[in-house]
């Protein structure tokens, strides 16, 4: 599963961010594995994701979240 | 002598850092460039208790010392350069207590460099609804350093920063990781190699391309041992590093930070419901920028229609008082009205500004970024160009450089390449002058046709910017990695001091700047205008009075085509006159045709140009408007503004490119001539075509 | 003598803006140094 399979408001542990397609800067804002994601909000015409990463709100593309592991989480 | 402290101010963006900066030195400042790079370089000067003087260096605002941009290698490059003479004394790294943790990398990272630095932590105001409460002195003890809690919105804790900082030699240099626990095989391997130097640094400029002091990347390189570390594995150490920093962080933040979720409200989420909302999202964004081209055109008139007749009442003074001659002339004739037509300006850019500023500081400019981005890709374009389109409204310069956060090569350079097609602050002159003369008064719906004439101008320029956007996104065969990463800040009230700074400083620059080069152009236009060669000109009286004496005139009559006579045989008459066969198909003479050539420089100079020949031509002290008026078509009977040719000079400047500032910055831009050179055939070959078209359909 | 003043006066500014405006458009363009041919510029 990946960042981009997301719903609204689910929350999700990162597991794996070692793609080449992931830019050092987003790692540098949290998104690390074991840390927390949480989509808060969809753009209209379904991309970008607006998502808060370990206490970080940001907004990537889809194209960059497919490349996130994740695992959802039961909270 | 009084003791001097060198203090670089160091912070991601978003955490109030300008903010900081404001308050330790108020309006003591003073923006230039980087030499040799157009990075914006803020310094200022702050007093310290018992005579000290603290230089203060805002730097760009970087997420890490791993530099993405040009603005943040700025950061690094200074910050590894002992022997730069803005190398600081001590840093002051600005974080926000909400995004502490991740405010808290750069501060690891700079305290490995081994500087002495202070944190600061910002919007301390904002903790008690956040319901955040901090342990500073684990803080302090952890980070090994000294922090200085702060609200610059309600002034608190700007003096203990002074006394730190005045006290900055009692400060610990210990970095806060060992940077060879990453790996330690490859980073004792490095620090055997170069023993005398620090391991961080060394590693930062492996991975960065700088160089400090002896030891440049290619020394490094040279060595085979690291040569065989290929990028792939280089970027796993980074990322090996960013965790262990989170790390560190974590395990301070753990008893230094705690969060009371009971008390927090969340006001963000509602207020990104609706401003981010598919429907209510758009309708926002629109009617805020129905509202700012409101200001500009309407609120606006009126500090300029003052400016104008007060200069031109000035120019009437100065004829009356001085002593008669030819400097006299000059003043009157162009110092004056040039200076005028920069004057005027400065309520529509301090309103643009205003606008601009408020937008950036309440957090709604990224929601905008967020909302556009699907749409903007389509023209190949990113959710980011929103930013420079919009501030392109302003002016092109600064709107160019504000493309450097977009991450794709390709779509960066697009947006560069279309930018000036957005209608800047310098083209309103040249539009409000000719709209006022040749459409006519009346209305639609409740708007004046004037209006909305403006408006579909400014339609015009977003649209030709967008859709030469989709052509180019066809044409250029680029290929980039294009990634999108924007941070969404907390939503704040702006503060009243920050934007007023922005705005004063933005409008003094651009009056300054534009207004020296429409000055120098202004005194050479007259001058070129009051001489000429040979007898055509210095015997015009003669001449014209020989001519005409079968016809009987006024003596006013008279004087007025002697100066006629005079000012087609001076030396720019003579110029405007050879150019006159290009420009004439769109419906021009040969005054205009210099105004145009002028307003290459800048095109408000359009304005002051007209304003410096048809004062040189009549004696009468009137607005610049009224002389324009009164001006007629010889050869067609018809006044020279009218329909046909107003049309196809507001359809040339809409879309020419009449700027050597901007060319001359997408040339630093995109590092190469070929790009500005486009920019310049194609925009103008566009102008002529329509201006053509339009002057012959409506003539 | 005013007459003579006033043309001295007259062409010193003319000078003087001619030499401002070569010195900002002309002078720089020859001191930008190139910088390589990569998207992020002069270092």
């Amino acid at each position: 599963m990946t960042l981009a399979d997301l719903k609204r408001g689910q929350v999700a542990i990162i597991k794996d961010v070692s793609s080449p397609y992931i830019p050092l800067k987003l790692l540098e804002m949290g998104c690390l594995p074991g840390n927390q994601a949480r989509l808060m909000m969809v753009a209209p015409f379904s991309d970008p994701l607006y998502l808060n990463i370990n206490d970080t709100h940001l907004a990537i593309r889809k194209e960059t979240a497919v490349h996130i592991q994740i695992e959802l989480s039961n909270e | 002598m009084s003791k001097q402290i060198k203090v670089a101010l160091i912070g991601n963006p978003n955490t109030g850092k300008t903010s900081v900066f404001n308050s330790l030195t108020g309006l003591n400042q003073q923006v230039g460039n980087y030499p040799g790079i157009t990075v914006e370089r803020k310094a200022g000067v702050c007093k310290l208790p018992k005579g000290v003087k603290a230089h203060i260096l805002d730097l760009p605002g970087t997420y890490s010392l791993n530099a993405s941009s040009l603005d943040e290698s700025v950061v690094i490059e200074l910050l590894l350069n002992a022997n730069d003479k803005d190398y600081p004394d001590v840093a002051v790294v600005v974080t926000d207590v909400e995004n502490l943790k991740r405010n808290l990398l750069l501060f690891t990272q700079i305290k490995d460099l081994n500087i002495p630095s202070i944190l600061v932590i910002n919007m301390s105001d904002r903790m008690r609804k956040k319901g955040i409460s901090l342990d500073i002195e684990h803080l302090e003890a952890e980070l090994k350093t000294k922090v200085a809690l702060t609200s610059t919105r309600k002034n608190e804790g700007i003096d203990l920063l002074k006394n730190l900082i005045s006290n900055y030699k009692s400060l610990s240099t210990d970095a806060c990781l060992d940077i060879s626990q990453i790996e330690s095989s490859y980073f004792g391997n490095l620090q055997r190699i170069f023993p005398n130097q620090q391991l961080y640094k060394l590693w930062l400029v492996i991975t960065q391309d700088v160089n400090f002091g002896q030891v440049t990347k290619k020394k490094i390189d040279a060595l085979s041992d690291f040569k065989v570390k290929s990028d792939t594995k280089l970027k796993r150490l980074q990322q090996k590093e960013t965790i262990k920093r989170y790390q560190f962080i974590n395990a301070v933040l753990k008893k230094g930070k705690t969060v009371d979720l009971n008390a927090a409200t969340d006001l963000r989420i509602k207020l990104d419901r609706i401003l981010t909302h598919k429907v209510w999202g758009y309708v926002i964004f629109f009617s805020l920028l129905m509202l700012i081209f409101q200001a500009i055109y309407d609120w606006a008139q009126y500090p300029m229609d003052f400016i104008d007749e007060t200069f031109a009442a000035l120019s009437e003074l100065v004829k009356t008082t001085l002593p008669a001659g030819v400097f006299t002339d000059l003043i009157a004739e162009g110092i004056i009205p040039g200076l005028g037509g920069v004057v005027i300006f400065i309520p529509q850019i301090a309103f643009l500004f205003l606008f601009i500023a408020i937008l950036e500081e309440s957090g709604y400019m990224s929601r905008v970024v967020f909302l556009m981005d699907k749409l903007m890709r389509r023209f190949g374009l990113s959710g980011k160009s929103v930013v420079p389109l919009i501030s392109g409204t302003a002016c092109a310069i600064p709107a160019v450089m504000a493309t450097r956060n977009i991450e794709g090569w390709k779509e960066r350079l697009i947006t560069i390449l279309v930018t000036p097609f957005t209608t800047c602050s310098a083209r309103l002159p040249v539009y409000l002058i000719i709209i006022a003369l040749v459409i006519p008064e009346g209305s639609f719906l409740g708007l004046s046709y004037q209006a909305l004439m403006l408006m579909f101008l400014y339609l015009l320029g977003f649209g030709m910017a967008v859709g030469s956007a989709y052509i180019l996104h066809k044409v250029l065969k680029i290929r980039s990695k294009s990634f999108f990463l924007i941070e969404m800040p907390d939503y704040k009230v702006p503060q009243f001091k920050n934007v007023g700074i922005t705005v004063v400083e933005k409008t003094k620059a651009f009056v300054f700047g534009a207004g020296q080069i429409i000055l120098a152009i202004s005194i050479i236009l007259w001058f070129l205008a009051s001489y000429g060669p040979g007898d055509d000109f210095n015997k015009a009286e003669e001449i014209v009075t020989e001519n005409l004496s079968s016809l009987e005139l006024s003596e006013e009559e008279l004087n007025q085509r002697i100066a006629s006579y005079q000012l087609e045989h001076s030396y720019i008459g003579i110029a405007g006159r050879s150019i006159e066969p290009v420009i004439q198909p769109l419906g021009y003479d040969w005054k205009i045709g210099i105004a145009i050539i002028t307003s290459f420089a800048a095109r408000e100079v359009f304005v002051g140009t007209l304003a410096t020949i048809y004062s040189v031509e009549s004696e009468e002290g009137e607005p610049i408007k009224e002389k324009m008026r009164g001006e007629r078509n010889a050869k067609l009977g018809v006044p020279r503004y009218n329909l046909a040719s107003g049309m196809s000079l507001l359809l040339f400047y809409a879309f020419a490119m009449q700027c050597m500032s901007t060319l001359a910055i997408v040339k630093r831009e995109t590092n190469s001539w070929k790009w500005p050179m486009y920019q310049l055939v194609v925009m103008t070959s566009i102008a002529y075509l329509a201006a053509l078209i339009a002057y012959q359909t409506l003539i | 003598m005013n007459d003579i003043i006033q043309n001295i006066l007259v062409f010193t500014s003319v000078g003087i803006a001619v030499y401002f405006l070569l010195k900002k458009f002309v002078i720089p363009a020859k001191a930008t140094k190139s910088c390589g041919h990569d998207d992020c510029g002069c270092h």
